[in-house]
């Protein structure tokens, strides 16, 4: 499992991957998370539960990243570490920690769905995350 | 894939893929270019997304880019349709997350060698007058009641609390108020995330910055618009904020049922869409219209910020302190528009992602001083290089929609930017060629280098070749200020 960013002429872009839908949720929140403050984790202080539901696996893929960027204009706390505690296609529940963080190196206005598909492949799951910024 | 040889060069600046290159296309998809930047369209994704913007459902005539294209998610940056609003769809991938992202031009009446000995203080006092930065609070607190209020008369609220100036108001489109706005169409989230950012700039792309007009093209139209060469202007460029992302966000969701239900066949996810005559197409407008009117409000309340900073600086040393606007112009947003289609009027609902209404003389929208010449339009270039104020065109109506672009256009990724320079060492270098620099951070700078955008006077020449919009008069900046 794991992430890396792609290049998109104008905002930032994120290929993950992972054996399962469960990683490859952990994935992606992480590699947003090394887009907004870069390759350093803050030691948690904060537990919350995330549980959010959606028509199908893109679409809950864009709620989860989202309920985490909202969570960090609302509170200022940003959530490094997940647990997904339940997750199907249309479903998840998540434990995450995190810390409150002063100033992000980027900001994300939002999570698109360009072109975004999660497709089978050899190591698992895929898919390529385009994020405006 | 879209192949660069299928395109036909129709004009000098008008390359077009026939209806005929992809089986699903609907139209036409036109680039409006010289050489070099019609090259570019294919180092990236532009062009490919472009021709997926011509499979939309009761798209008119064509697909269109603007030559400040670049890659975007859904429709490219830079990107026109108009869909028949009658039997099209309205998309928020054609409008984007910035709804109504777009640039407010003040001029002052004074002259840089009078500005020139407070501009070091004057710039520091627009950067506290100006809130910025990821998640700032505005300058204004509104109560939710306030908020549905303000999004649904636009800048009509911030005059009746005596923040704006009704000659603020008749020099903005659409009045500053953009009708059908409805606030139950908003998710309760959006509300929360827009009642305390109401008057802020953002980060990102967004700035303000003291220029001088360093010269005039076209002297009559740069009169009507107040512009002369010497004088200290000011441009706003910023958008709807956590308010607008969050309307946007909303609907790319919940729409992608619609596109279920109405059985639309799509090719990318970010184009989701619904009929515009439909439950799930009106709520979105009427969303969105509130996130439009939002961002009026923004601008508006940081321009009377900017009116502040040069009264506390400048006041008694300087013979006029005062700013009137010369115009506002959206560059994110879907509007319905009357336009001629095959020798018929025709209503027809217009996306213009990144691209700027560039409208020609005599139109009834264009403010009553300047209908005689047309609109003004603001395109600015990256930081530390070269603005242009254009007007529109009678060209431009028959062509685009009444369309030209919106900025220089992106090149390169920020993240190749920030690689090649670092916001130091950019820092310096504009302070060295005499800009004054206010910015949250040095990283924030480096992504916004003008090494990052395209040659804004090369894609102003297109525009004003193709008959886009003309050149009435270029700006040079004094000072930036960043989030």
């Amino acid at each position: 499992m794991g992430f890396e960013e792609i290049p998109h002429t104008a905002d930032r872009a994120l290929r993950c991957w992972g054996q399962d839908l469960g990683e490859l949720f952990v994935q992606a929140a992480q590699g947003m998370v090394w887009l907004l403050i870069g390759p350093v984790t803050p030691l948690p202080t904060v537990e919350a539960q995330i549980e959010l539901s959606a028509i199908d696996a893109e679409t809950l893929l864009v709620s989860w990243l989202s309920e985490l960027l909202y969570l960090y204009e609302r509170d200022g706390t940003l959530f490094t570490a997940f647990e997904l505690e339940e997750i199907s296609p249309t479903h998840l529940r998540a434990r995450v920690r995190g810390a409150p963080i002063d100033q992000l190196q980027q900001q994300i206005k939002a999570v698109t769905f360009n072109e975004l598909t999660i497709h089978p492949r050899e190591r698992g799951l895929e898919t390529t995350i385009v994020f405006d910024v | 894939m879209v192949n660069k040889q299928d395109f036909k060069r129709i004009d000098r600046y008008v390359w077009e893929l026939p209806r005929e290159s992809r089986p699903d296309m609907r139209v036409p998809a036109r680039l409006f270019a010289d050489e070099e930047l019609f090259d570019a369209a294919f180092g990236d994704r532009t062009a490919e997304q472009l021709v997926n913007t011509a499979t939309l459902p009761g798209i008119v005539r064509y697909a269109l880019a603007m030559p400040d294209f670049h890659q975007g998610y859904g429709f490219p940056i830079g990107g026109v349709a108009a869909m028949d609003a009658a039997s099209g769809v309205i998309s928020p991938g054609g409008v984007g997350y910035d709804i109504n992202c777009g640039v407010r031009l003040l001029a002052s009446h004074l002259d840089r060698e009078e500005v020139a000995p407070y501009l070091q203080e004057l710039t520091s006092a627009l950067y506290q007058s100006c809130p910025s930065g990821v998640g700032g609070k505005g300058r204004v607190r509104v109560s939710e009641r306030e908020l549905d209020e303000l999004t649904v008369q636009g800048s009509a609220w911030v005059l009746k609390r005596g923040l704006a100036r009704a000659e603020d108001i008749a020099h903005t489109e659409e009045g500053g108020q953009l009708p059908g706005a409805d606030p139950r169409q908003v998710s309760s989230r959006a509300k929360e995330r827009g009642r305390p950012q109401v008057g802020s700039l953002g980060a990102g792309n967004h700035f303000l910055e003291i220029d001088v007009v360093e010269e005039i093209y076209d002297p009559d139209v740069a009169t009507a618009f107040g512009l002369r060469r010497g004088q200290v202007v000011v441009q706003i460029h910023c958008g709807s904020r956590g308010f607008g992302h969050q309307v946007c966000d909303d609907y790319v969701k919940s729409l992608q049922g619609a596109v279920r239900k109405y059985g639309i066949s799509l090719v990318d996810r970010e184009l989701v869409c619904a009929p515009i005559d439909s439950p799930e197409g009106r709520a979105y407008y009427g969303a969105m219209a509130c996130a439009v009117n939002y961002a009026f409000v923004n601008r508006q309340i940081l321009a009377m910020g900017v009116r502040e900073a040069f009264e506390r600086v400048l006041a008694g040393k300087v013979r006029n302190v005062d700013l009137f606007q010369v115009y506002d112009v959206a560059h994110n947003i879907a509007k319905f528009e009357e336009h001629e289609v095959g020798g018929k009027r025709k209503r027809l609902c217009v996306h213009r992602k990144g691209a700027t209404r560039a409208f020609g003389p005599g139109r009834p929208e264009v403010p009553e001083s300047y209908r005689h010449v047309g609109q003004p339009v603001l395109v600015p270039g990256s930081m530390g290089t070269a603005s242009y104020v254009l007007v529109g065109t009678q060209t431009a109506m028959e062509i685009s929609w009444g369309s030209t672009c919106h900025g220089a256009g992106r090149v390169l990724s920020r993240h190749a930017a920030i690689r090649q320079v670092g916001g130091a060492e950019l820092r310096r270098e504009l302070e060295e060629s005499g800009i004054v620099v206010r910015a949250g951070s040095d990283k924030g700078l480096a992504e916004e280098a003008p090494s990052a955008y395209k040659d804004v006077s090369q894609v102003v020449e297109v525009v004003h070749g193709a008959g886009l919009a003309r050149k009435v008069a270029r700006l040079r900046p004094l000072a930036v200020i960043k989030g």
